[in-house]
């Protein structure tokens, strides 16, 4: 392959280096320069995760190819600012709190720097159009705002400089807003995630994925693939060497396909070669052949006779049901004044962490099979990595790398064994990072949901009876499906005491995209039909919302769905803090908004048109590149 | 101030949460140890996925060792190298990792207690340490705790501690689903304000005040980020996430696709801790991570209904659903359905009056 020369300025250094040239500039800073503190999110210039500055322009590296680079002038988040030392921006973004799992972090740094480089007097309104184009997942901005404006104040002067120091602490170091230890290392890009590691002598993996959501494996031919100069090895569910089978409650996904998928994006085959370009070609080069099936795609239709089966293990493809009784529903409804029925649905969503899963796996010279990678539950991976492989527990090794995000994203073990069966193969370090592509297919997803409410309740607002039927999508595999079943049941029914309720929930398999854990567990999908339900008798009742959840409110001593006795119990202090906080104004919910006098306070945002805040742009700088 | 078009409403919504595994039992396990220079070491199986843990126990171990949150160095996250703290998630780090460390780093400290207390000859129990010194009340005698662990050392003891914290949660009934799946549980509350564009269907949320009880902050700047990136969450997925399949194909396969809150998006969230301290765990906090998205969609649709008078029953709600909902809204309907209520309300009343 013919090479391209990039002559370039990096973060005030000369750099000539010869570098192929299907590179993106990203790729020429992580791979050939080893700056991996700008981070690839998505590789299509939506997330932001990856900008630098050219020639003093903020652009998205993704978009940039290596040899557009020639002769520019780069600058990354290394080079911000002096080794050891951190910017005022950065500085804030430390004050404030405003870096959590740090993944997005440099590109909203130098997003941020653009900001107030570009317009050192930038508004509040301004600020936050300027930091449009990159997504943060787990702050939800506000202290990133909070930040910039700390920064911009510092570096006009307006604000003296120890506003980006730590607060005083008195005399406890509990209940202190003790700046984040790891701030410094996520706000300079020196935080190394897992795709940033990189090992002598390591291979890069890419996998064979499923085009199609239901079909029987055929055959697997790996034999070119494997005959292809740089490949070390292709691996294929039949280089498991133990049990196969991992998930959170059922042990129910393979490492990779066995006899057949289950969904689309479901991992077939595995190539380990000596760089990406090849284990991508590779993959090209390995023959399946697929017998489509009939494929099951609406939770309704799963538990239907003569549905396609999904697992063998659960004909009726049901994965789990829970049941929760408490006292006499039928006497309940029998004695309620008003009965509201209705049915309530949440769709399926994605944890859109912006570090896509990644990882690394070795074995050690005590042939301790060892993975790195951001999963949240190492514990439990090294148990079932120890069945799957055939090692004693102590031979397997998991260290967590610094999580991107997570959201429950990462609990489940969709990559880390074939990692392991590479490394075991080959001997050698091996790296696995997804795209955001495959990221999207591969991982699990927050469980879509239906779910049937009736609700009974008496004339003075108080719940009799309630009957709360859920159906959930567990998609092709059964990961965290149980405990999310769990937990939506347990606390279905809000936070209310009903002597009386009939709670089901139950999750089936289909083809879509598995399900699994995601933040909250269950609980939002449950509660939102709830908490709609609590307005709708609200309403019907003539009743202030926070009033008929005072009137049923779960206090001390009071039993719970599952019926556990409560021993402490706060909703009387949050609705008062937020009804108080709030400036709420009495009233049933009827569709009242043109009359109240409670909104608009000094507590709200304006509303915004996109376009309508940049009010100053420095004098060289153009439409396209402020899009950049 | 406001047009026929644009139009705004406020809503509520509660809700509760368990704290740590549900409905069986957890636990954590930590090992801590004062270290040369009074610094301070904690060894636990998982912690950081970005939600400031890592501080968190810093803060926890430095006040109970009596040194600073900068000395404590965390050793972390390696199943082979330290004990195991089970997973990162069901809102159990501070809950259960916290208290295992507290615990941990308490047996350390006493450990250099005992010894400080027999080389200057007081009652252990008057020994005091914070923020690098260690004294012994009503007295003269202070130290550096550099010095104390010297101490401590030069008499052949290494102060080291352990601990192991347990969550007693107990498993559902197979019938009737009996049980106590929590020891510990949270309550929250939020309120939305939004303005809905009835040309376009677009909403806006402009305000959101939140309250959570979370036991007790160890650190409110990270409670405040936990909320208000929880309250984000649950806006995309109110407003505007949806990961979409045909026959099982990935129709959203990007951030182009799949449309997630940006800056503009972010309504001013006003957060309003509230401290109800956990009875059952030594630092007497719960947890925030999961809880503070649970209301945000539902206080968003209960708010559009108050705008609009339509009530969105199948999340998200994108603008294409609003105007679909507003076509098929009958003008005067809301008002002849409340006369109803209100009637109704009004007999109840009377009822209830005469009871």
């Amino acid at each position: 392959m013919p090479k391209l020369r990039i002559e370039a300025e990096v973060n005030g250094r000369k750099v000539d280096r010869e570098t192929e040239p299907h590179k993106r500039l990203l790729d020429f800073l992580r791979d050939d320069l080893n700056l991996t503190g700008t981070k690839e999110g998505c590789g299509a210039g939506e997330c932001g995760t990856c900008s630098v500055f050219v020639d003093g322009k903020l652009v998205k590296s993704c978009l940039m190819p290596a040899g557009k680079a020639n002769g520019a002038k780069i600058e990354t988040i290394e080079g911000l600012a002096k080794p050891g030392d951190l910017t005022p921006v950065q500085r804030a973004f430390h004050k404030t709190g405003a870096s959590q799992c740090g993944y997005c972090i440099p590109g909203m740094v130098m997003a941020a720097t653009s900001a107030l480089r570009e317009n050192p007097q930038a508004d509040i309104e301004e600020i936050k159009e300027r930091l449009g184009g990159n997504i943060c997942r787990c702050t939800g901005y506000t202290k990133i705002f909070e930040a910039v404006e700390i920064a911009k104040g510092v570096i006009a002067g307006t604000v003296p400089e120890t506003a980006l120091e730590e607060d005083m602490v008195d005399d406890s170091f509990i209940g202190a807003n003790v700046r984040r230890l790891d701030a410094p290392s996520k706000v300079s890009g020196r935080l190394k995630y897992a795709a940033d590691m990189k090992l002598p002598d390591m291979l890069q993996m890419q996998v064979l994925r499923s085009p199609h959501a239901h079909a029987r494996i055929l055959s697997i031919d790996t034999s070119e693939a494997e005959a292809m100069d740089g490949v070390a090895c292709v691996i294929t569910a039949q280089d498991v060497p133990g049990t196969d089978g991992f998930g959170v409650f059922v042990h129910d996904q393979p490492i990779m396909a066995r006899d057949k998928v289950r969904h689309v994006g479901e991992a077939v085959a595995a190539v380990a070669a000596e760089d990406l370009v090849t284990a991508r070609r590779a993959l090209s080069k390995i023959k399946v052949e697929y017998e489509e099936l009939p494929g099951l795609f609406d939770p309704g239709e799963a538990m239907a006779p003569g549905a396609p089966v999904i697992h063998d293990y659960a004909q009726d493809n049901l994965i789990k049901h829970i049941p929760v009784r408490k006292g006499d529903v039928a006497a309940g409804f029998a004695e309620a004044d008003l009965i509201l029925e209705d049915d309530f649905s949440t769709q399926q969503v994605e944890h859109a962490y912006l570090e896509p899963e990644a990882g690394v796996a070795y074995v050690d010279p005590d042939d301790v099979v060892v993975v790195i990678s951001p999963s949240q539950n190492i514990s439990h991976h090294r148990h079932m990595l120890a069945e799957i492989i055939a090692k004693p527990i102590n031979k397997v090794r998991f260290i967590m790398s610094p999580v991107g995000g997570g959201f429950g994203g990462k609990e489940d073990m969709i990559y880390q064994g074939m990692l392991a069966l590479a490394a075991m193969k080959t001997h050698r370090p091996v790296q696995l990072n997804f795209t955001r592509e495959e990221s999207l297919i591969a991982s699990a997803k927050r469980h879509p949901s239906r779910v049937h409410y009736r609700m009974g309740l008496k004339w003075d607002g108080r719940i009799t009876a309630i009957e709360f039927d859920m159906l959930s999508d567990g998609g092709a595999f059964g990961m965290s499906s149980e405990g999310v079943m769990r937990k939506a049941a347990i606390l279905s029914c809000g936070p209310y005491e009903v002597h009386n309720l009939k709670v089901d929930t139950r999750v089936v398999y289909t083809n879509n995209t598995p399900s699994g854990a995601f933040r909250t567990f269950g609980g939002m999908q449950a509660q939102f039909a709830t908490e709609s339900m609590m307005d709708m008798a609200a309403e019907a009742l003539d009743m202030d919302p926070f009033e008929i959840r005072r009137v049923n409110m779960m206090k001390v001593g009071a039993k719970t769905h599952t019926q556990q006795t409560l021993e402490t119990a706060s909703l009387d202090r949050v609705l008062d803090a937020a009804e108080q906080a709030s400036r709420w104004e009495k009233g049933a919910p009827r569709v009242r908004g043109a009359t109240r006098k409670d909104l608009n306070g000094p507590d709200t945002r304006q509303p915004c048109t996109l376009g309508a805040r940049i009010k100053k742009a420095s004098k060289d700088s153009d439409e396209s590149e402020r899009v950049a | 101030m406001m047009t026929n078009r644009m139009k705004r409403g406020r809503g509520m919504a509660a809700s509760w949460y368990g704290i740590a595994r549900t409905a069986t039992i957890d636990r954590a396990g930590a090992w801590a140890e004062l270290d040369d220079g009074g610094t301070g070491k904690v060894v636990t199986g998982v912690t950081e996925i970005g939600e400031g843990i890592l501080t968190v126990l810093a803060q926890v171990a430095a006040e109970e060792m009596g040194i600073r949150p900068e000395d404590v160095t965390i050793g972390d996250n390696d199943t082979s190298r330290a004990p195991e703290a089970a997973h990162a998630g069901a809102t159990r780090q501070t809950y259960m990792i916290g208290n295992s460390v507290a615990l941990a780093a308490r047996e350390a400290r006493n450990a250099l207690f005992e010894e400080i207390a027999d080389h200057w000859d007081v009652p252990v129990e008057s020994l005091r340490a914070f923020n690098g010194e260690l004294w012994a009340e009503d007295t003269n005698l202070r130290m550096t705790m550099e010095d104390a662990v010297a101490t401590c050392k030069g008499r052949g003891v290494v102060p080291v501690g352990s601990a192991s914290f347990t969550a007693h949660g107990t498993g559902l009934d197979p019938v009737d689903g009996s049980g106590s799946p929590w020891q510990a549980y949270v309550f929250g509350t939020q309120v939305a304000e939004v303005e809905v564009d009835t040309w376009t269907g677009e909403v806006q949320v402009l305000g959101i005040w939140a309250a959570h009880d979370v036991g007790r902050a160890i650190n409110p700047r990270g409670v405040e980020g936990q909320i208000e990136g929880g309250v984000v969450q649950g806006l995309g997925q109110a407003l505007m996430e949806e990961y979409t399949t045909e026959k099982g194909h990935a129709i959203t396969h990007g951030f182009a696709k799949y449309i997630l809150p940006t800056s503009l998006d972010i309504p001013q969230i006003n957060c309003s801790i509230v401290e109800d301290p956990d009875p059952k765990s030594p630092l007497r906090a719960k947890g925030i991570g999961e809880p503070a998205l649970v209301p945000t969609a539902p206080a968003i649709m209960n708010a559009i209904y108050d705008a609009i008078g339509v009530r969105i029953k199948s999340l998200p709600a994108t603008p294409e659903k609003i105007l679909e909902a507003l076509r098929n809204h009958v003008p005067g309907r809301e008002q002849i359905a409340q006369s109803a209520r209100l009637e109704r309300a009004e007999a109840a009343r009377h009822q209830s009056a005469k009871a």
